[in-house]
């Protein structure tokens, strides 16, 4: 445990430990990256290339097996898709979730706990157990094969983690806020409006994000209730593209890149509310 | 303005009984101070008054009508918080207006009265600020002018000086004090600073776990303390008490010291009491022998804590005395301004 | 009202919830109550609570999924299901990603939170690199190191290559596959339990290590005895998300082996897809659900009440 010297003169002219730990943290993140980067590298080469070179540059730089999927339509149809299903849910989880967490953290009434209860019930049950029913549900209203016999489905699930990290949040606004508020003249309701949505902004973004990354990656609700290409997000459309092009792996490789590339940027821009959503739900949970 | 009128007051969380009959009659325009130790229950009328809690039992009238039921918009109150409870997404102005916007005041009428409240609190520099860029002591007032720009007919404070740092309290005394004259609302103060409590208050109402002591004005209080629970509240340092005995037409302590009554002690020879002695009132040259423990001399007064049969007792003199511990200090007090107890039930006899 | 209660009398009135207009907040929070939490409870009763139900119920049943379930059977599908080999490789599958989370992946992400909570140069970098593969989606995960376990091209396919082996394709491979998913679980969620001790870490007092230190503590001692049993709670979280991910885990499986070869690389949920719901046996899938549910609650159940008890 290496906390700062209790004394600098200590501080020894060379630092072996500090040298013995980014021997390791070298170590680890070439673990991670290698894989990463010969993937992106693979999708410029060609099969013979790949095969002879996997880890080296490209001989020769096919550009073309990018610019082929971004001019074709398959990989913005699965991407749009995606977006819309994604940002539909959302919408839904943090209108649900907001409105809920809310209730429970303030409003006194008779019952709350039990209800309270019900729903993290939730929390604990992945939704593979339930996929068989959902799909008859799903299809028995009509929703299959819809985006929005995804999106609901989606967003139930992820309402058990919104509401538990939302009304952590709101619990933490000082109680004297609602009593200055209701003294003030507002209700509840007002309250709500005025008051805790304004300063809840940083939660909002931070759910919203970490639902949205999750139902961005989700691969099995939509396995299980769409059934048409036309409709498939993107990890539905890769696995496609990869059953299609068997064992052309430089194919598939430039795909997976172009799919993990918006993830890469949109985690480094946010990575400060992902992280620290995660954290702090699992910390408080 | 208005009258509040406090009847028979309740109340209970689950079994727990929080709050044992309350009666208070507060005037139009009166400045009353609920005091008392934590837990006592000040706060909770407090918040019951402003319709914070609910009402158990009993009633509750603002000038003239039963509230119990009515929700805290209705009640035309306003109320300044221990942490201020300022809105932190709002600027100051937009805070101090806040209550008018959502009553749907027209807002050039919102503005004027803003101003208007920030004029007299001295804010009017700060009214683009927020909260998070003022002191403690212009948030304060800003929780003050958002409770004055409504016009209420009564200003709820609940400890709103407990926050602040010694100097800036009593600077904020002053201040509330003369907002009141000016203002002339009537006033609903808690704290658990019963010296707050004396410089500020009309009345003093104080509490102990749940039920009212005493009622009067400050100095009533101080002079003609009801049990020994106001007695040893008021004034600091707190009274000294010993346990004894009437003997002879004087108090005879278990401690051993011997003290003459008070002329309209109520006491009947033989019986057991508690005598009450105030150490501001403690006299050197006596007949009581006290060995001297600590002394503290603050300049302008010397406070020594002395041994009295096992006992600590507290004297304060208005000289420097210079007495070492272990020294034996000859004391005695005037009888008048001594004060006799029941010892079971504590009541003043 | 006049009459008022005798002090500390028995049980005074309770208000809250009488229908006399007993007081304004009350009735406004039933109101707001009544308006705010309709939405969530019906979209979660509707896709969550019913379905699970459900399960149970179609279990019950031999049913294709078209119709109603009408062939009742009894607790012939878990009889079934019980004396299948391929439900236990499943069940010692999900065993072994939490033993490989627990006994592997808590030490790695322990270790390496311990080198990155303190400011050192790069750290931050550092720490986004290892939280990386868990943003990626589990299916990119999955396609990735399939490439990379691919006999032909990959890096396995390299390593032979230079070692003069023959081409193996380790994902064929029924005695290994499942290890070379157990390492891909590691590299993807390691950073994950990496940042959830980082947490845990910073919420300790650092004049405890002060202290630690003027009692004359050396590095590994205030390791030993402040740092790793201030982490106890974080543990268990870790170990928590371990158990909760194993349960679930699918996406990473699908694109490497579809739960193949021969059926050694099934989880519960692969199975339950594979076998319910390809196979259109409804009821049979739906009683691996169910088992899954059962596990679900048996494992909340001991995880709220013996596990953490000595954490309070």
């Amino acid at each position: 445990m290496q906390s700062e010297p209790l004394d600098p003169g200590l501080r020894k002219p060379w630092n072996f430990v500090l040298l013995y730990k980014y021997l390791v943290l070298g170590f680890v993140t070439l673990l991670i990256i290698a894989p990463l980067i010969t993937t992106a590298l693979g999708g410029f080469k060609s099969a013979a290339d790949l095969r002879t070179n996997p880890f080296g540059l490209p001989t020769v730089w096919h550009w073309n097996q990018y610019t082929d999927i971004l001019l074709g339509i398959d990989y913005w149809r699965y991407m749009g898709n995606s977006m819309l299903i994604s940002a539909i849910s959302v919408f839904v989880t943090l209108l649900c979730s907001t409105l809920a967490a809310f209730t429970f953290a303030h409003v006194k009434f008779f019952g709350k706990e039990f209800i309270v209860g019900y729903l993290m019930v939730g929390l604990l049950f992945p939704v593979a157990t339930a996929i068989l029913p959902l799909f008859v549900k799903v299809r028995d209203m009509g929703l299959l094969n819809t985006y929005w016999g995804v999106i609901l489905p989606t967003s139930a699930f992820s309402l058990g983690m919104s509401i538990l990290l939302m009304r952590n949040m709101f619990e933490k606004l000082p109680r004297e806020l609602l009593s200055a508020a209701l003294v003030d003249g507002c209700g509840y309701i007002r309250f709500f409006w005025h008051i805790t949505l304004p300063l809840s902004r940083p939660i909002l973004a931070t759910v919203g994000i970490i639902a949205f990354v999750a139902s961005w990656n989700q691969y099995v609700l939509p396995l299980i209730l769409l059934n048409s290409e036309e409709r498939y997000p993107w990890p539905l459309g890769i696995m496609e593209y990869q059953g299609e092009f068997t064992t052309d792996w430089h194919l598939i490789l430039a795909f997976v890149t172009l799919t993990v590339i918006p993830a890469i940027v949109v985690f480094l821009a946010t990575q400060k509310y992902i992280v620290a959503g995660l954290t702090a739900g699992a910390v408080k949970g | 303005m208005a009258t509040v009128e406090i009847t028979n007051i309740e109340k209970y969380y689950g079994g727990y009984h929080a709050l044992n009959d309350i009666n208070v009659d507060i005037a139009d325009g009166e400045f009353v101070v609920l005091v008392g130790p934590s837990g006592c229950g000040k706060s909770t009328l407090l918040q019951m008054i402003a319709g914070l809690e609910t009402i158990t039992g009993g009633e509750l009238r603002i000038g003239g009508d039963v509230v119990n039921y009515l929700p805290p918009k209705q009640r035309d109150i306003a109320m300044v918080f221990q942490n201020y409870a300022l809105y932190p997404h709002m600027t100051v102005g937009q805070n101090m207006g806040f209550s008018l916007r959502i009553r749907r005041d027209p807002a050039d009428e919102i503005k004027a009265k803003v101003e208007r409240a920030a004029k007299i609190l001295n804010l009017d520099q700060l009214l683009d600020r927020f909260p998070r860029e003022l002191s403690g002591g212009q948030r304060q007032r800003v929780a003050m002018g958002r409770a004055i720009v409504r016009e209420p007919q009564v200003f709820l404070f609940d400890e709103p000086l407990s926050n602040l740092d010694a100097k800036l309290r009593l600077s904020m005394r002053t201040e509330i004090k003369e907002l009141h004259q000016r203002l002339k609302t009537t006033t609903i103060y808690v704290t658990h600073d019963q010296d707050e409590a004396m410089t500020m208050a009309d009345r003093i109402v104080v509490m102990n776990t749940g039920v009212v002591s005493q009622i009067g004005a400050p100095l009533d209080l101080y002079d003609r303390p009801a049990n020994t629970f106001v007695a040893g509240f008021i004034g600091s340092p707190a009274m000294n008490f010993m346990d004894g005995t009437i003997q002879g037409g004087k108090f005879q302590a278990a401690n051993g010291s011997s003290w003459a009554l008070p002329s309209d002690a109520k006491v009947t020879e033989g019986q057991r009491c508690t005598f009450g002695v105030r150490p501001e009132f403690v006299e050197a040259g006596g007949d009581v022998a006290a060995k001297v423990i600590v002394t503290e001399p603050t300049g302008s007064e010397t406070q020594i804590v002395a041994d009295m049969g096992g006992e600590h007792f507290t004297c304060l003199f208005n000289e420097r005395i210079a007495a070492q511990p272990g020294d034996t200090l000859k004391i005695g007090a005037d009888p008048e301004k001594c004060h006799v107890f029941d010892i079971e039930t504590g009541l003043r006899l | 009202m006049t009459d008022t209660p005798t002090p500390n009398s028995i049980s005074p009135p309770r208000q809250g919830f009488s229908l006399r207009p007993a007081n304004a907040l009350n009735r406004e929070g039933w109101v707001t109550a009544a308006l705010f939490l309709p939405p969530a409870l019906l979209l979660f009763t509707l896709f969550v609570v019913l379905p699970m139900g459900e399960a149970a119920y179609f279990s019950l049943f031999k049913w294709n999924g078209f119709g109603t379930p009408e062939d009742y059977r009894g607790l012939y599908n878990y009889e079934r299901l019980i004396s299948r080999d391929i439900f236990k490789t499943a069940l010692w599958n999900n065993m072994l990603v939490i033993l490989v989370s627990v006994f592997i992946q808590l030490p790695i992400a322990c270790g390496l939170a311990i080198i990155l909570a303190d400011k050192i140069p790069g750290g931050n970098i550092f720490r986004l690199l290892f939280f990386l593969p868990y943003v990626l989606a589990e299916i990119v995960a999955g396609l990735i190191w399939r490439f990379v376990y691919d006999g032909d091209t990959g890096f396995i396919a390299k390593f032979t290559e230079w070692f003069d082996l023959p081409a193996f394709y380790i994902l064929a491979e029924q005695d290994y596959a499942m290890y070379a998913i157990l390492a891909v679980i590691v590299w993807k969620y390691f950073g994950f339990h990496m940042m959830l001790f980082i947490a845990g870490l910073q919420a300790i007092d650092r004049d405890l290590y002060r202290a630690a230190r003027v009692d004359g503590a050396s590095a590994w001692q205030v390791l030993r005895f402040v740092t790793l049993p201030l982490l106890k709670s974080t543990m268990k979280l870790s170990i928590f998300f371990a158990v909760l991910g194993s349960l679930q885990l699918f996406d990473i499986i699908m694109p490497m082996t579809l739960g193949g070869p021969s059926d050694s690389t099934q989880t519960m949920v692969t199975y339950l897809y594979n076998h319910g719901f390809i196979r259109a046996k409804l009821g049979f899938g739906s009683a691996i659900g169910t088992v899954l549910f059962i596990i679900c609650v048996v494992f909340a159940v001991v995880y709220q009440k013996g596990f953490f008890r000595d954490a309070e």
